[in-house]
């Protein structure tokens, strides 16, 4: 039997048995979850219990092997004999495999996806006189200033990108088609996006479900739906830091509508998730939202948290769920090559 | 419904398969504006061996699609192609260019822009809107 086994085993075994477990345990999470009265509820909770599902056995178990490896305690689960020496590096190399196999699928995400940039903006300086007006009569866009690109791209409309200093980006061609207030308002919904730094977020949930097999398929609508409420939370601040709700949702019909010549099957044709949207503005306009008095943690905090504590658990508890799958794998080319 | 784009592939060939791909060929090719399943099977039967259902299925395929438009003529349908082969090209760079500009992976949109067949469902939408604010406005009277 090759010291190769368990790293190449136990990595398969992880990618294709171990993740996709997990999908499937929070699946059956979120299916609870969700069914709570308010789809705007727990989102930090489903946020955490996606991105988990994917990150957290992967952060454990290279951690785990990276210790056993340290401390020479692989040896115990491992078939193979390491003489006097009485450990082995194959736990090392587990972990090793583990991280570059992980890092091939991040960077196969991230391929697909593209690169983000801000598009080159263009310097049209009415437009640009517009925006500034805007944010300066509307107190609650502050942080914007300077951080608002123009596009000329016609088919764009208006989002937020950049990982750590997220920036809002707007079409010219959009801007043209929507009055001040609802570019006040459309301004006021990004800047939920950019103190929450919501591109960071969907960037590291989207690596989670790439990262994992049965992330697509099992975990995809979940994700959605997500995504849906959390635009809607983002609606929702917008109108509590005094954003017109009615212009708000005139904003969204507009950056939704296709161009006539280019937009044939372009988008997604499901437009559940705009109504569910339109509709609570609606609603919003009759009764203004309130700010909860028991706001939960941040995703990020409590995220860190999780993937702290994951990493050091292996170093102050038992591994035994990575000897067992050591043991497991030699044990089964032993018995397949008997 | 969205197009894919098809890793390794160029033209038109990057968002439709290779059937469809075909058909779409032989519409822009021969210019054809008004056409049933059995026209394009003429055509096709020529260079393989090629069911009509084949056909048929992804014709209907590529209308539902939004590529081709569809109308009852007795017990068959007349399609026509909504899109000249520039225009599609067109639009597929556009969906190249968005997504190197950033997908949803990393960006926050929003809204995204829906298809041309759900254009009449945000009018109604945009109704329901302003007569909200009609309302809003006639209480404050």
């Amino acid at each position: 039997m090759s010291e190769a086994t368990f790293p190449l085993l136990g990595t398969a075994i992880v990618f294709l048995v171990v993740l996709p477990a997990c999908a499937l345990s929070v699946k059956i999470c979120l299916l609870a979850a969700e069914r709570t009265p308010g789809p705007l509820h727990n989102l930090t909770l489903r946020y955490l219990l996606l991105t988990g599902s994917s990150v957290l056995p992967l952060a454990w178990l290279v951690s785990a092997g990276l210790h056993q490896a340290e401390s020479g305690k692989s040896a115990i689960a491992c078939l193979l004999d390491h003489g006097a020496a009485g450990s082995c590096l194959e736990s090392g190399y587990f972990a090793l495999a583990l991280g570059l196999a992980t890092l091939a699928s991040c960077l196969r995400a991230q391929h697909r996806s593209g690169l983000v940039r801000a598009s080159g903006p263009e310097n049209e300086q009415s437009l640009r006189q517009r925006i500034d007006r805007v944010i300066l009569g509307f107190p609650a866009l502050a942080v914007l200033k300077g951080r608002v690109l123009v596009t000329s791209d016609q088919s764009f409309a208006i989002g937020t990108l950049g990982l750590l200093r997220p920036r809002v980006v707007i079409g010219a061609h959009f801007a043209d088609l929507i009055s001040d207030e609802m570019l006040a308002s459309a301004f006021a919904h990004e800047v939920a996006h950019v103190r929450a730094l919501d591109p960071l977020r969907y960037w590291v949930l989207q690596l989670a479900l790439a990262i994992n097999p049965a992330g697509r398929f099992l975990l995809d609508a979940h994700a959605d739906r997500w995504f849906a409420a959390r635009e809607a939370h983002c609606d929702r601040e917008a109108v509590i830091h005094g954003a017109s709700p009615l212009s708000l949702a005139n904003a969204i019909v507009s950056a939704a509508r296709p161009r006539a010549q280019l937009a044939v099957a372009l988008g997604p044709s499901d437009l559940s998730s705009l109504r569910f949207r339109v509709e609570l503005l609606l609603a919003f306009a009759e009764r203004a939202p309130t700010r909860r008095s028991t706001r939960g943690p941040s995703a990020f905090a409590v995220a860190l948290a999780l993937l702290l504590i994951t990493l050091i658990l292996p170093h102050q508890t038992s591994t035994k769920p990575l000897d067992a799958l050591h043991a497991g794998a030699e044990h089964t080319v032993s018995y397949l090559s008997h | 419904m969205t197009f894919r784009l098809r890793p390794g592939k160029k033209g038109v060939e990057l968002r439709l398969h290779e059937l469809e791909a075909a058909i779409m060929h032989v519409v822009w090719g021969r210019k054809l504006t008004s056409f049933t399943v059995g026209d394009v099977l003429a055509v096709l039967e020529r260079q393989r061996d090629i069911a009509y259902t084949t056909v048929m299925t992804t014709t209907a395929r590529l209308h539902e699609k939004g590529l081709l438009n569809r109308q009852r003529d007795g017990r068959r349908y007349l399609y026509s192609p909504r899109l000249t082969r520039e225009q599609f090209l067109e639009s597929t760079a556009r969906e190249v260019l968005d997504k190197a500009i950033g997908g949803r992976q990393a960006m926050a949109m929003l809204a995204e822009k829906v298809s041309e067949a759900s254009a009449h469902e945000l009018d109604d939408l945009q109704a329901l809107i302003q007569k909200r604010r009609d309302e809003l406005e006639e209480r404050k009277l």
